[in-house]
């Protein structure tokens, strides 16, 4: 996102000469992004080793796949966003600015927080909602049913209408399962498959289109020509097939649309990158002997980064739609307790127990509006070019 | 200067765009005239609301946010600011036509020359489709395309720069206009292609009659094709007057320091020192006495000057021509060479001063 | 180069897609466990019979028994000839299956194509030519709504309100009522709008950014001075220039957001459109009712990209025709 400072022409580190091709760039300067990315990989490489062992070889692990893929997402998340931004506060300061316009967005960027929050620690705090048919169709507190609805009424029945209480603050399903445990529950699934998709799709959409912008001729082609296969086959119906003839599960789910759907990304990235590769400052860098890996990472990746966060931001809320679509049709892990799962048991009762189907999906919503919401002030704040409004 | 009424006049026009920032008043009560079959020039720096008060006159600019806060424009009588936009439609193309700085994107890509050509005939003669062609052909011919039958159906991306100004010319000639304002025409092109096509339009315009209202920055354009200049700062006119009066002796400070920003045989460029000021809080009193080696104390408070007389037909907004000032302290005295054209002046200029 | 050679490049490479896309599922159906089999096996098991004899059977019948190379073949030629098998819990052939299923798709996904692609380029456009008014933000605030509510759940919403609370309309979709009929009409209108409300966001809001970048355009402006009215620069001179951006997004988007949005709208009002009869048939596990009915719309997307690339050229004179 941001290139580390490289001040012109001064003593290297072993303080000899003062010629400018001698200077050591990447000693100068702050956290160079060398250095971080070293110790991320460096990091990665100690969790990985602990716990990928424990979770692909052995059964019944603390960490599932996804789980394991959601720290390592968390874990770039913080090396490559959050880092930056602390490091370079007057561009953050300015970046901020411009999204606090957007009041909509500040009000969703909180609501997601708050999400997130939840549904990281959440379930870590509370126990996974468990079957128990006695509790089954309670309303949630406020709202009141006919007392005929549950099978036996948790709060108090007035008038014969049985009324929510506190113990379910948002009623229970069918099989007696709390709907606000199911909530926090699933918002780290969408939470999950929002981000680490995300990750998945940034990263190679990334690789693939610098890499096409940059090296040109062949590899472009042969990269363009298999984005273009990827494209036009809908990852949807490709996700039916695998789910039908494999077992399904949230790792696939996030495995299958993340390889499978960063063809827009890649494309976006290097029609970016081509025309940045035009401009005076690459040559410059060409100039001053650079070569092309430090030209990628330093130079086209951190002027590209920004319209490529925008696309990805708004790339997450088709993947939980995505998730939410399939665990309504069944098709996923019954085990994931998901909103889409939720809204499906629903809805056979939905003229007597109306909030089964009703309570997540407008959790589901809210979620999907505040990350369109985000997305859309991140793309006003971000692209300088978008300023096309006036 | 003519008897006659003249073809366009605006009197203290005042433009303003309402932004996110404030309120940007791009024109802040402008006034000059445009005689029939003359050519004004109106110059300034980048910013200083030329371009948006030559298109506020038809009210082409967009109008949330843009507004015409005050003032008229009076044409043939009529006052274009309260005129509806049908109205105004009827005009732009047949009476008041337009060129725009850029060529490339002022035609529209997906159709050929000859139909956008056409085009402009049609909406405002009813003639049927292959009689407006022909008409684009010959407009085509007249503004110098080579082979103009066979290109009439070529599109524009198969024109170079100059060819596309050449077409945007024709175009705007189409429906013979009776004011023709030029948003820097020549400024996007070369210098070799730049003169040919000041030459096209001075021969159209003695073909045409038509008036013709020049905005550039480029000094050495003014001296070419005006006969009378008004010089704009910040939203503000500073000066007019015929260009003869202006170039050799400029009666601004600001109109001053510009010819001294050119470069000249046996003296250095003076470059203008500060920057333009903020439009959404221009300063107190006269728009450039942060600039101006002469500011006095009065030119720092209050509203900004009034035009005043400094000679026969040739005013400027500034406070040495009130009371109690000695002009010749900003006048220039007659000496000052014409630093536009470096190379000596073409006399046939001199007669066009005095004609008028 | 020519545009017929274009044309005949494109058409090829799309015959390269469908073929490598149908390599792709045999190669996954060959290594896939069950589909089908297990259940198959199960249901003979049930009914007292021999669960090994059952799996060969069912190998027979799907032809699991032969070699690779045979069964490649097999496959690829009877995907070509439209033999795409027999469905065995429907106990028909598949392509009758599909047959009888996709004139209730259609019913109303036409209807909600067209609802989508005119109101949605239309309201787009207006935005754009009529920013900071009131129809734009409604339209942005719309544009919002539409892409983010998930479509099922908008469908249950629908169906609590107007046909279990308000009972206006039938809560699920019954067969039998006719095709131009009023009832018909009545069970077809909630599927209509969850399906056509994500496409219109969707088409509005592309059609309002393209068109941004137009009305801001150069040539607008001289259309304008050239005393067009606003009618003529919008037909004209903004949407005109932008179909061509906009025939990108077009086809291949509104098919892809169509077939994965009529999947949900059929399972929800249970129409028994090629959507439901795809589910049925995973759930089922009626492996080559699944296979013919997912592969269904991923070749209409191709031939939609296909068709869309050649529309393409033919707006926008500036392609070359050489090079991509």
């Amino acid at each position: 996102m941001m290139a580390a400072d490289t001040p012109s022409g001064s003593t290297t580190a072993a303080g000899s000469t003062d010629r400018f091709e001698d200077v050591d760039w990447d000693d100068l300067g702050g956290l160079g992004l060398p250095l971080r990315t070293g110790l991320l990989v460096a990091v990665s490489a100690i969790y990985a080793l602990v716990v990928t062992t424990d979770v692909f070889l052995t059964e019944g692990s603390v960490l599932s796949g996804t789980d394991w893929l959601f720290v390592l997402t968390l874990l770039v998340g913080a090396f490559f966003v959050a880092w930056p931004l602390a490091e370079n506060r007057r561009l953050t300061a300015y970046y901020w600015r411009r999204f606090k316009k957007n009041r909509a967005a500040v009000v969703s960027a909180i609501y997601l927080l708050v999400v997130f929050t939840v549904g990281t620690v959440g379930p870590w705090l509370i126990a996974k909602p468990e079957l128990n048919v006695i509790a089954a169709y309670q309303p949630p507190v406020f709202v009141s049913v006919d007392s005929s609805v549950p099978s036996a009424c948790a709060g108090a029945v007035a008038d014969g209408m049985c009324h929510g209480t506190w113990k379910y603050p948002l009623g229970t399903t069918s099989e007696g399962k709390g709907i606000a445990k199911l909530v926090v529950f699933g918002m780290r699934v969408s939470m999950q498959v929002g981000l680490i998709t995300m990750l998945i799709v940034i990263s190679i959409g990334t690789v693939v289109g610098t890499s096409a912008a940059y090296f040109g001729d062949l590899v472009d082609e042969v990269l363009m020509r298999y984005v273009d296969i990827q494209q036009t086959f809908p990852t949807f119906f490709l996700f039916l097939i695998v789910t039908y003839l494999f077992k399904p599960s949230l790792f696939l789910l996030i495995t299958i649309f993340g390889f499978l759907g960063w063809g827009g990304i890649a494309r976006l990235v290097r029609s970016e990158a081509l025309q940045r590769r035009e401009e005076e400052y690459i040559r410059a860098a060409e100039n001053a002997g650079a070569s092309d890996g430090w030209i990628i990472r330093k130079h086209l990746m951190p002027n590209v980064s920004n319209t490529v966060i925008t696309a990805a931001t708004l790339l997450i809320p088709s993947f939980i739609l995505f998730e939410a679509t399939f665990a309504f049709l069944g098709l996923t892990d019954p085990a994931t307790p998901s909103w889409g799962q939720v809204i499906a048991s629903g809805r056979g009762d939905l003229d007597s127990a109306w909030w089964i189907a009703t309570i997540p999906g407008v959790f589901l919503f809210c979620t999907v509006l505040a990350f369109n919401f985000v997305g859309d002030a991140l793309r006003d704040a971000l692209d300088p070019r978008s300023e096309g409004d006036a | 200067m003519s008897d006659t009424a003249p073809l366009l006049s605006v009197r203290d026009l005042r433009v303003q765009f309402n932004t996110d920032e404030g309120v940007v008043r791009a024109v802040d009560g402008i006034s000059f005239d445009v005689a029939p079959g003359e050519t004004v020039c109106v110059v300034g720096e980048s910013g200083s609301g030329k371009t948006v008060a030559c298109e506020s006159i038809t009210k082409l600019i967009p109008m949330p946010p843009g507004e015409i806060a005050g003032g008229e424009v009076r044409f043939d009588g009529d006052d274009l600011t309260d005129a509806s936009e049908k109205q105004l439609q009827s005009i732009r193309g047949d009476r008041i036509a337009h060129i725009f700085q850029d060529p490339q994107g002022a035609l529209n890509p997906v159709y050929p020359v000859g139909a956008q050509i056409a085009e402009a005939v049609r909406l405002h003669s009813d003639v049927s489709k292959a009689a407006a062609r022909d008409r684009a052909i010959d407009l085509l011919d007249r503004v110098g395309i080579p082979e103009a039958t066979n290109r009439v159906d070529d599109y524009p991306h198969e024109f170079s720069g100059g060819m596309k100004q050449r077409v945007v010319i024709a175009m705007a000639l189409a429906a013979d206009p009776d004011l023709l304002i030029a948003d820097e025409p020549t400024t996007a092109l070369d210098v070799t292609i730049q003169s040919q096509i000041l030459n096209l339009l001075r021969d159209l315009q003695d073909e045409f009659g038509m008036s013709i209202i020049f905005v550039t920055h480029n000094l050495g354009v003014v001296a070419e094709v005006a006969d009378r200049v008004v010089v704009m700062y910040a939203g503000k006119v500073m000066e007019t007057g015929s260009v003869h009066d202006v170039f050799e002796r400029p009666s601004h400070p600001y109109t001053k320091s510009l010819l001294e920003c050119l470069p000249g045989i046996g003296r250095s460029m003076e470059p203008i020192g500060g920057s333009l000021p903020d439009l959404t809080a221009p300063p107190e009193g006269c728009r450039f006495h942060p600039r101006c080696p002469h500011a006095t104390a009065d030119c720092r408070s209050g509203s900004h000057p009034e035009l005043l007389e400094a000679a026969s037909d040739h005013r400027a907004a500034c406070v040495y021509y009130g009371p109690g000032y000695d002009v010749s302290a900003i006048r220039g005295d007659g000496e000052a060479e014409t630093r536009a054209t470096d190379g000596g002046r073409d006399d046939s200029h001199d007669s066009h001063g005095d004609s008028r | 180069m020519s545009m017929l050679w274009y044309v005949s490049r494109r058409v090829a490479w799309a015959v390269i897609a469908t073929y490598l896309i149908l390599s792709l599922t045999f190669g996954l159906l060959v290594v896939a466990p069950g589909d089908g089999q297990t259940a198959f096996a199960f249901k003979a098991a049930t009914q007292g019979g021999n669960v090994d004899d059952a799996k060969e059977t069912f190998d027979e019948i799907t032809g699991r028994d032969e070699p690779m190379l045979t069964r490649y073949k097999n496959y690829m030629v009877n995907m070509a000839t439209l033999e795409w098998g027999w469905s065995y819990t429907r106990n028909q052939p598949v392509l009758t299956a599909i047959s009888e299923a996709y004139p209730y798709s259609l019913m109303y996904a036409l209807p909600a194509t067209l609802i989508s692609i005119v109101l949605g380029y239309a309201i787009g456009l207006y935005s754009a030519t009529h920013q900071y008014t009131l129809t734009d933000y409604f339209g942005t605030f719309t544009a919002f709504f539409g892409i983010s509510i998930p479509n099922f759940w908008f469908g249950i919403m629908l169906i609590l309100v107007f046909a279990v609370d308000l009972g206006w309309l039938p809560s699920y979709y019954q067969t039998g009522k006719g095709v131009w009929t009023l009832a018909n009409a009545k069970q077809l209108i909630l599927p209509i709008i969850v399906l056509s409300t994500g496409a219109i966001a969707g088409n509005m809001r592309y059609s309002r950014a393209e068109a941004l970048e137009y009305v801001h355009a150069d040539f607008v402006k001289t259309a304008r001075a050239k005393g067009a009215d606003d009618w003529r620069v919008l037909v004209r001179h903004i949407f005109r220039p932008a179909l061509v951006p906009l025939m990108t997004i077009l086809v291949a988007d509104i098919l892809g957001l169509l077939f994965a949005g009529a999947y949900i709208t059929e399972v929800v009002f249970q129409i028994p459109g090629l959507g439901l009869l795809s589910y049925k048939a995973i759930v089922q596990q009626d492996t080559a009712l699944v296979m013919a009915t997912t592969l269904i719309p991923v070749f209409i997307a191709i031939v939609g990209n296909l068709l869309q690339d050649i529309a393409y050229t033919v707006l926008d004179p500036r392609i070359d025709y050489g090079g991509r």
